[in-house]
């Protein structure tokens, strides 16, 4: 009798023993954008299921634009779906997730640690919806070699940059040869290039919530874009270019000046790249009269709420925002640092030397308008750039038709 | 069907089944009776989706707003009335249908002429009929992005080889709906081609015969026969062809996006957006509501043509 007792207890501790890492392995899905790298981002999570046994972390991409992202997330939020536990989301969405209620919040996190505007653009309405993944803001990008040639400065206004684009092409005569390529097919980028010279005139968008839309300032800034298409410096074609055109002609060595964020860095100077060691970067122009000012980008780590490992998605969120990360991914990625003294770093700034005076850029970069119908502000500003660059309407037009849309959902 | 069974037993004609008997059903009420499930399905699957579409659609319902669903009457379709994109992608949506519709049909009709004739090989080209046929449609559409490309696209290439200047095809509202509707032909004349071919099949080749003795030509003979043989087929087709073209999304999704500006975005990529990306599912209802109504009402007329006809 004693002796089965025994053989029981053992019998069934055995059986659980078995049972118990079968039942402690967690597996955490991370979705995660195409266009972010994610092979740079799988070396980190490596390390993660390294350090905490019985975790396993597993990459999901799609989407390589981030409306093509929005939307995918916007169907699996609103389906209530499980399946996905960690989120990377663009800066502009924070205020949509936290309206809908699609991420847990992280409460009580310091957030002072980061650099002030991610602590502020990952908050909202005092909740911290998501903890920022890698920093980023809009830069020109110049072919050193080229604007050496011809004894010429980075452009400090859109009006140095033309006439330096024409003395370069004079020079040059290649017809191949692009004076500045920018985003101008309707997407997420095309917003920023409406903004930036408007943002230049010291006009804002959005304020509490409420419209207060220049329009001359905005006609301004359509008219500025498409000159550049009317006098030859970009392309007939720019309203077919998104971001990662911008990123492959100039890396073709095909383009003089390109506006793009920090990733076409680390590819600009990459072993595929025809103009490797010939790249600048610098501040963008502004307006003649106007401030230098660029767009806020980056991207946010978010917990789902549907997911159904709250802590441990959680834990994985606040290691994939750390400050090691955080290096990690600029030195292997060329991703901005979340984290002010990173910009100081040797060893980060060995591998993206421009960091240095990067810094000072994204502190002033200026954030996209911070509304929960974000999705509507950027669909109808990017669809009237694209259709001014296209030609189908005038820059007058255009800023009209932008404030007549925007005040059907911005009142 | 039942007679036949009947006739070969007819003992049990005399003493049905108890249960039958039972229940006590009248021929009426069997009839309801069997056709009760597949009502069922249908009313779960098509009248329940569409009433609460129409009940969804007199709400102020935006997951964005983070504010419960509340009763707005009218005011979705209110809204409409002043919202030019709506008009600019209903209008769309209908010169497609005018422009791809007719197309088809002629080339569909071209094709199945052309794959009735008396191949000795016949799967090449039924083959080749059906390939566009089963091509995805967002496929069809990426494919010809690409040949449409102002830089890397074929069909420019072939405009300048001969001596023809390219086109920036997606920069002007009119090149891009042409190269869409082209598209969209190319897409769907098969399935036209298809279902007039198999009635081309029908025809009987004594008539032709028949009417070669009596001396006529061929194009006397194809508007003589062929096409009034053929009426059945093409209405047919056409209902099909003339709905799914109310419905057009995938191919000017994948080849423009609606651009340049909105210029050729469709009825059904609005509602997409509406629902999908500004998660309004209030005022994506209502539009859904018209693109339904626009639906029903060509269905009827094309009821009423073969009403008539029969």
């Amino acid at each position: 009798m004693k002796f089965r007792a025994l053989t029981g207890a053992f019998l069934s501790a055995a059986s659980l023993g078995a049972a118990v890492p079968a039942f402690a392995d967690t597996e955490l899905k991370v979705y995660i954008s195409s266009q972010h790298q994610p092979q740079v981002w799988r070396k980190m999570l490596d390390q993660y299921e390294a350090k905490n046994p019985g975790i396993k972390v597993t990459i999901e991409t799609g989407g390589n634009t981030s409306e093509a992202q929005a939307q995918y997330l916007n169907t699996v939020m609103s389906a209530k779906d499980t399946s996905l536990d960690v989120l990377i989301l663009d800066v502009i969405r924070p205020a949509q997730f936290a309206a809908a209620g699609w991420t847990s919040p992280f409460t009580g996190k310091d957030m002072s640690g980061y650099l002030p505007a991610y602590a502020e653009a990952n908050t909202v309405d005092g909740k911290i919806v998501a903890l920022p993944a890698f920093a980023d803001s809009m830069f020109l990008y110049y072919r050193k070699d080229l604007l050496e040639k011809y004894g010429i400065q980075p452009p400090k206004t859109w009006d140095e940059l033309k006439a330096a684009v024409k003395k370069i092409n004079g020079g040059e005569n290649n017809p191949d040869l692009q004076g500045l390529s920018f985003q101008g097919k309707a997407i997420e980028g095309a917003v920023c290039t409406f903004l930036l010279p408007y943002w230049s005139q010291g006009k804002t968008l959005v304020q509490n919530g409420k419209l207060t839309f220049d329009r001359a300032a905005a006609a301004k800034s359509l008219a500025l874009w498409k000159s550049f298409v009317d006098e030859g410096v970009s392309k007939k074609n720019i309203s077919e270019v998104a971001t990662d055109d911008t990123r492959k002609e100039f890396q073709a060595g095909n383009v003089v000046f390109a506006v793009n964020w920090s990733y076409a860095w680390a590819q600009a100077q990459g072993k595929d790249s025809a103009v490797a060691g010939k790249v600048g970067v610098a501040r963008l122009p502004a307006l003649t009269g106007g401030d230098a000012s660029t767009c806020l980008g980056g991207w946010e780590w978010g917990v789902s709420a549907y997911s159904k490992h709250q802590d441990d998605a959680k834990k994985l969120v606040e290691f994939l925002s750390s400050k090691d990360v955080s290096k990690f991914v600029a030195i292997n990625g060329s991703l901005m640092p979340t984290y002010a003294d990173l910009y100081k770093d040797e060893d980060v700034l060995k591998s993206a030397p421009w960091f240095a005076d990067a810094l000072q850029v994204v502190q002033t970069a200026k954030p996209r308008p911070v509304t929960p119908r974000y999705n509507e502000v950027s669909e109808i500003v990017r669809t009237t750039v694209n259709a001014v660059l296209a030609g189908v309407m005038t820059p007058d037009d255009g800023a009209a038709q932008i404030e007549s849309r925007l005040r059907r959902i911005l009142r | 069907m039942t007679t036949s069974t009947l006739s070969t037993t007819d003992r049990i004609e005399k003493q049905p089944p108890a249960w039958t008997k039972m229940l006590d059903l009248s021929d009426r009420a069997l009839a309801v009776l069997l056709l009760a499930p597949a009502a069922l399905l249908l009313s779960l699957i098509i009248v329940y989706p569409v009433l609460r579409l129409g009940y969804t659609s007199f709400f102020s319902l935006s997951l964005t707003s983070g504010l419960p669903a509340e009763f707005v009457g009218l005011d979705n379709y209110r809204l409409m009335i002043d919202d030019p994109v709506f008009w600019e992608t209903t209008w769309n949506t209908v010169l497609i249908t005018l422009i791809t519709v007719p197309g088809a049909l002629v080339v569909g009709m071209a094709l199945a002429l052309l794959a009735n004739l008396p191949f000795r090989v016949q799967w090449p080209v039924r083959l080749s009929l059906l390939i566009p046929w089963a091509l995805p449609l967002s496929f069809a559409g990426l494919i010809f992005a690409w040949f449409f490309h102002s830089e890397y696209g074929v069909v420019n290439d072939v405009l300048m080889r001969l001596g023809l200047p390219g086109v920036i095809w997606f920069n002007s509202p009119n090149w891009a709906m042409a190269a869409i509707c082209l598209t969209i032909i190319w897409k769907t004349s098969s399935f036209m081609a298809l279902i007039i071919l198999a009635g081309l099949q029908t025809i009987p080749r004594s008539l032709y015969e028949a009417a070669d003795v009596d001396g006529a030509g061929r194009v006397r003979q194809f508007v003589e026969i062929t096409l009034p043989l053929l009426k059945p087929s093409i209405v047919v087709a056409l209902i099909f062809r003339t709905i799914t073209a109310l419905q057009t999304f995938d191919i000017p999704y994948m080849m423009t996006g609606g651009g340049p500006g909105t210029s050729t975005s469709t009825l059904a990529m609005y509602i997409h957006q509406n629902t999908i990306s500004f998660l309004d599912l209030g005022y994506g209802s209502a539009l859904a509501v018209v693109m339904f109504l626009l639906s029903m009402c060509v269905t009827v007329v094309y009821l009423r043509i073969i009403r008539t006809k029969g």
